[in-house]
C-alpha cells in the first residue's frame, strides 16, 4: 500500500516535473519515429502508408524536431546564458514537455504497427510457409511454430524438473543439514554419539562427492545403475523398463540429489549465521538442543536462507539442460530434436537460449518481489551456474 | 540460611590459557551476590560455567541436591531454574515480545498457552511494557530488549538469577531503566548472582561482593568491607580506577 503510493507518487513527479533533455531525447525520438514511419508496412498494418494519418505523425514530428533544432541552435549562441532564453520560460517549458509525451504516443503507436503487428505477421507468414526458408529469423520462427507442441513440452518438462527438483532438494537438503552439523556431545551416551558422527562423515561425503562430480556424469550414473537393477532383479522386457524407469523419473531424482548438496551447504551456511546467542538464550530456559534448533534457530536460518534457495531454483532452470544427455524430454532435448527434424542448428539453438532466459528472468522478476514482500535482502539479476 | 548453590574447586581453560583457577562460592537462598573485577578476570565464564554454557573442566557445581558437573545429570530440567540474561539480550529474532516470553514455558514446562500468557503479561508490567507484548522484538530499543530478557527468564519462575553484565550493552542514558528493574527483584528477594561494572549498584543492592582477579576470588565481603576497607593492593587498585572514572 505505502509501496504502491511512493510508486504513483514517483510516476505523477515523473510527468509533472521539468526535464533537462526533453529537445534531445525528444529529438532522437522523433528521428526514430520518422524512420519506422517509411519502414514498409506489413499486410496487418492498421496505419497503413502514405495517407493522411502517417502525414499527421510525420508532421507532429517535423514540428518537435525544428523545435528541437531551434532550441539547438539558442543553446550554440547562448551557452553561458542559456538559462535567461525564452526557452527557459515556464510556457515554452511546459509547452515543450507536453509536445514531448504526444510524441512518445506517436512512437508508442508505431511501434505497435511497424513492429509488433508485422513481428506476429512475420510468425504467422512463417507457420504457413511449406518449406524452412533460408533467411535466419525466418527460419527460427518457422522451425519454432511447426515444431510447437515439442517446444512447449519441453519448456513444460524443464520448469517441472526445476520447481520439483527444487522442492525435494529443499527437503532432502533440510535433513542433510542437520546430518552435517551433529555433534557429539559430552553428555551423549555412547550410541547417539555414534549415530552423530555416522552422520556427519556421511552428510559431509555426500556434500563433497555430489559437488566435486558434473551433472552430466550423475546423470548418467544414476540411469543406467536402475536400468542394471531393473534388469538384475526383474524379469521385465527392456520396453517395460523404459516405461517405469523413464528418463523423466532418472532426470528428477538426478535434479534432486544434485540440488540436495548444494541447498544442504546453503541451509547450513544460514543455520551457522544464526547468533549463537539465540542457541545459548534458548538452552538457557531449559530447551533441549532439538528444541532451541526447531523453534528458534532453524525458522531464521531458513528466512536467511531463502534468496540462496531461489538462486538454486534458477540455477536448476539453466543446469536440467545436461539431462538431455539421457534423453530426459526438457526444453534442451527438445531443441535437439528440433534440429534434427530440420537439419538447422543455429536458430533453433538461439530459439532455446532466448526461451531458457525468458523463464530464467521471469523467475527472478518473482523471486525479487517474493523477497521484497518478505522483507528479505534483495538478490540482483540472474545467478551463475554451480 | 538455606544454601541454593554452592561451587567447589571450579576450573576451566580455553586451551592453554586457564581462566578458572579453583572457584570456591556459595550462594543463599534469597542472596544477591555481585561479582566484580577486571575484564578477562572470568567472572563472565564463571557465571556461564553455573548453567553450563560452557563446561567446566572440573570441580562440581552443587545446585538443586545434584552436581551439574556429573554427567548423569539432567541438565535440562535444572537450567528451567536457573534464569540467566545475558549482556547481549538475546532475545529470539523471530519471535514477537509476548512469544519470547511463553515459548519455554509452553515448550519445557507444557504450560497451557493461556495460562503461560497470563503469566508473561504480569512479568511484562513489572518491567514496565505492557504496552510493548505483541511488539517485534528487533525494534525494541536496547533498555526495552534487556528488560523483555528479565521478564522471559522470569517466566520460567527460576529459583536464582544470573546476570552477565546486563547493562554493559546499554548506553549510560538507559543503564538506569534496567537497574531499577533488576533492583525491584532483589528487594522482592529473588537470589541473584550478577556480573556486573556498576559499583554503586553493587554497593547499594548486593549482600555480598566477589571480587575476582586472574581467574581466582581474592576477596568476598559485604559492600562495606570490599569497597570500604579492601585487603589487597590489586582490589585497592581496581576499586580506585573506577572511582577515578566516576569522578566528575
Amino acid at each position: 500500500m505505502n509501496q504502491a503510493t511512493r510508486k504513483s507518487g514517483r510516476l505523477r513527479a515523473f510527468v509533472r516535473n521539468d526535464h533537462r533533455y526533453v529537445f534531445l531525447g525528444g529529438g532522437l525520438l522523433a528521428l526514430v519515429c520518422l524512420a519506422l514511419i517509411s519502414a514498409a508496412p506489413s499486410e496487418h498494418s492498421f496505419l497503413g502508408t502514405d495517407n493522411f494519418i502517417c502525414g499527421l505523425l510525420t508532421g507532429i514530428c517535423c514540428v518537435f524536431l525544428a523545435a528541437a533544432a531551434l532550441a539547438l541552435i539558442v543553446k550554440l549562441t547562448h551557452w553561458k546564458t542559456y538559462g535567461g532564453t525564452f526557452l527557459k520560460k515556464p510556457g515554452p517549458v511546459r509547452a515543450a514537455r507536453i509536445y514531448s509525451y504526444v510524441l512518445a504516443a506517436v512512437f508508442a503507436l508505431l511501434a505497435a504497427d511497424r513492429l509488433a503487428v508485422k513481428l506476429a505477421d512475420t510468425v504467422r507468414m512463417c507457420a504457413a510457409m511449406d518449406s524452412n526458408p533460408p533467411e535466419f529469423f525466418l527460419s527460427m520462427f518457422y522451425m519454432t511454430s511447426k515444431s510447437m507442441g515439442t517446444i512447449a513440452y519441453g519448456v513444460k518438462t524443464t520448469v517441472f524438473l526445476a520447481l520439483a527438483g527444487t522442492a525435494i532438494a529443499f527437503v532432502l537438503g533440510i535433513l542433510m543439514a542437520f546430518f552435517r552439523i551433529q555433534t557429539p556431545d559430552k553428555r551423549d551416551n555412547d550410541f547417539v554419539k555414534f549415530l552423530k558422527s555416522a552422520a556427519r562423515t556421511f552428510a559431509s561425503f555426500y556434500i563433497t562427492v555430489i559437488r566435486g562430480t558434473p551433472m552430466m556424469v550423475q546423470a548418467l550414473i544414476i540411469f543406467f545403475a536402475g536400468f542394471n537393477v531393473f534388469t538384475h532383479f526383474t524379469d521385465l522386457s527392456v520396453a517395460e523398463i523404459n516405461r517405469i524407469w523413464s528418463t523423466s523419473t532418472a532426470g528428477l531424482i538426478t535434479i534432486s540429489l544434485n540440488s540436495t548438496a548444494y541447498l544442504a551447504e546453503v541451509l547450513r551456511g544460514g543455520m551457522e549465521s544464526v547468533d549463537v546467542g539465540q542457541t545459548e538464550a534458548a538452552r538457557s530456559l531449559g530447551m533441549t538442543g532439538w528444541q532451541a534448533m526447531l523453534k528458534v534457530v532453524f525458522p531464521q536460518a531458513v528466512k536467511n536462507s531463502i534468496p540462496a534457495i531461489g538462486n538454486e531454483f534458477i540455477i536448476n532452470i539453466k543446469d536440467s539442460s545436461v539431462l538431455s544427455v539421457i534423453g530426459c524430454m526438457d526444453l534442451m532435448f527438445a531443441t535437439k530434436s528440433v534440429s534434427g527434424i530440420y537439419y538447422r542448428q543455429l536458430e533453433i539453438y538461439c530459439m532455446a537460449a532466448i526461451l531458457y532466459l525468458i523463464l530464467t528472468y521471469l523467475s527472478s522478476l518473482l523471486l525479487r518481489y517474493l523477497s521484497r514482500k518478505l522483507d528479505m535482502p534483495n538478490t540482483r539479476g540472474i545467478p551463475s551456474s554451480n | 540460611m538455606e544454601q541454593i548453590l554452592k561451587i567447589e574447586d571450579l576450573e576451566k581453560s580455553f586451551g592453554d590459557l586457564q581462566v578458572l583457577k579453583g572457584i570456591d562460592l556459595e550462594v543463599d537462598r534469597g542472596e544477591v551476590v555481585c561479582i566484580i573485577g577486571a575484564s578477562g578476570s572470568g567472572k563472565s565464564t564463571l557465571l556461564r560455567c553455573i548453567n553450563l554454557l560452557e563446561e567446566a573442566d572440573s570441580g562440581h557445581i552443587w545446585f538443586g541436591g545434584k552436581d551439574l558437573m556429573d554427567l548423569s545429570t539432567d541438565i535440562n530440567a535444572l537450567r528451567q531454574r536457573i534464569g540467566m540474561v545475558f549482556q547481549s539480550f538475546n532475545l529470539f529474532n523471530n519471535k514477537n515480545v509476548l512469544d519470547n516470553c511463553t515459548m519455554a514455558p509452553i515448550a519445557v514446562r507444557h504450560i497451557p498457552k493461556a495460562q503461560a500468557e497470563q503469566t508473561a503479561i504480569r512479568h511484562l508490567r513489572t518491567v514496565g511494557l505492557e504496552d510493548f507484548i505483541h511488539a517485534d522484538s528487533r525494534r525494541l530499543s536496547g533498555g526495552q530488549k534487556q528488560r523483555v530478557a528479565i521478564a522471559r527468564a522470569l517466566c520460567m519462575e527460576p529459583e536464582i538469577m544470573l546476570f552477565d553484565e546486563p547493562t554493559s550493552a546499554l548506553d549510560p542514558e538507559i543503564v538506569g531503566e534496567v537497574l531499577d528493574v533488576m533492583k525491584r527483584l532483589a528487594r522482592e528477594g529473588m537470589t541473584m548472582v550478577v556480573v556486573t561494572h556498576e559499583m554503586a549498584f553493587a554497593r547499594e543492592v548486593s549482600d555480598r561482593v566477589v571480587f575476582m582477579d586472574q581467574g581466582v576470588i581474592l576477596e568476598q565481603g559485604t559492600p562495606a568491607q570490599v569497597f570500604g576497607s579492601p585487603q589487597y593492593a590489586r582490589t585497592r587498585e581496581f576499586l580506585s580506577r573506577y572511582l577515578e572514572d566516576k569522578k566528575p
